[in-house]
């Protein structure tokens, strides 16, 4: 999996590559997490364009970075899942609490 | 019904096994030429039963996974399987959203994909001997 980061005023735009399942999203999350800290930002956005397969870990890495913006009034929004991914997050209702650009 | 053919692999309950065990069930299946559909769905139930076997079953440590694919004219049977300490309460483990584990962010949706995207699922444990989950999924190639 690769991450990259942008920042855009005060939102950090993660771009995920790759696969997301639980061996790949303990570093995706310390490495939005940390960049989120070192950055002066406060909304997040994920983009999932890039994103080949994801499971229900995907939805733990999700809320938990929505978490960490809300915690300092910020928001969350997610970029261009696959239709796969898409399923995935509307099942978890998660598409109710944060801004989904399908 | 006979079987068309069988695979089973063992492997360590390793997080990057995770992928391997998802591409190797889709790959057996891929033989029956389902749609990209089935298979996604395929992948998906596989990763959450072999997480939750990591995870769960064996808390992270080293153990064995079994992994038994089945394929029959019409459908596909996996069985993946663990001897890691079982779930105390299945109805409770189902549960949407509910997890044993919220402090390492799992979302507890693992049985409520694996029950969605297959077509049946068993869930057979018993505290202390270990978890076996079996799946089914028709290939609608019939």
């Amino acid at each position: 999996m690769d991450i990259s980061f942008k920042r855009d005023r005060n939102t950090l735009v993660v771009l995920i590559e790759g696969e997301i399942d639980h061996h790949t999203s303990k570093d995706a999350r310390d490495r939005i997490d940390s960049k989120f800290i070192m950055e002066p930002v406060k909304n997040i956005i994920i983009d999932l364009s890039k994103v080949s397969f994801m499971d229900s870990s995907g939805i733990g890495l999700i809320t938990g970075r929505l978490k960490k913006a809300s915690s300092i009034g910020g928001t969350l929004a997610i970029k261009k899942p696959s239709k796969e991914v898409l399923r995935i997050l509307k099942m978890s209702k998660i598409d109710s609490m944060i801004e989904l650009d399908a | 019904m006979q079987p068309i053919n069988k695979v089973k692999v063992e492997f360590l309950s390793k997080s990057s096994n995770e992928a391997f065990a998802r591409v190797v069930a889709a790959s057996f299946v891929a033989q029956a030429d389902p749609s990209i559909e089935v298979l996604a769905d395929i992948r998906t139930a596989v990763s959450e039963a072999v997480t939750n076997s990591i995870i769960h079953g064996y808390d992270e440590k080293e153990g064995i996974i079994t992994m038994a694919c089945t394929l029959y004219p019409e459908l596909v049977e996996i069985t993946i399987e663990d001897s890691g300490k079982g779930i105390e309460d299945i109805e409770k483990a189902k549960e949407p959203l509910y997890t044993s584990k919220p402090e390492l962010e799992r979302s507890g949706m693992g049985f409520t994909v694996m029950e969605t995207f297959m077509d049946t699922l068993i869930i057979e444990s018993s505290p202390g001997t270990g978890t076996r989950i079996v799946m089914t999924k028709q290939l609608g190639n019939g």
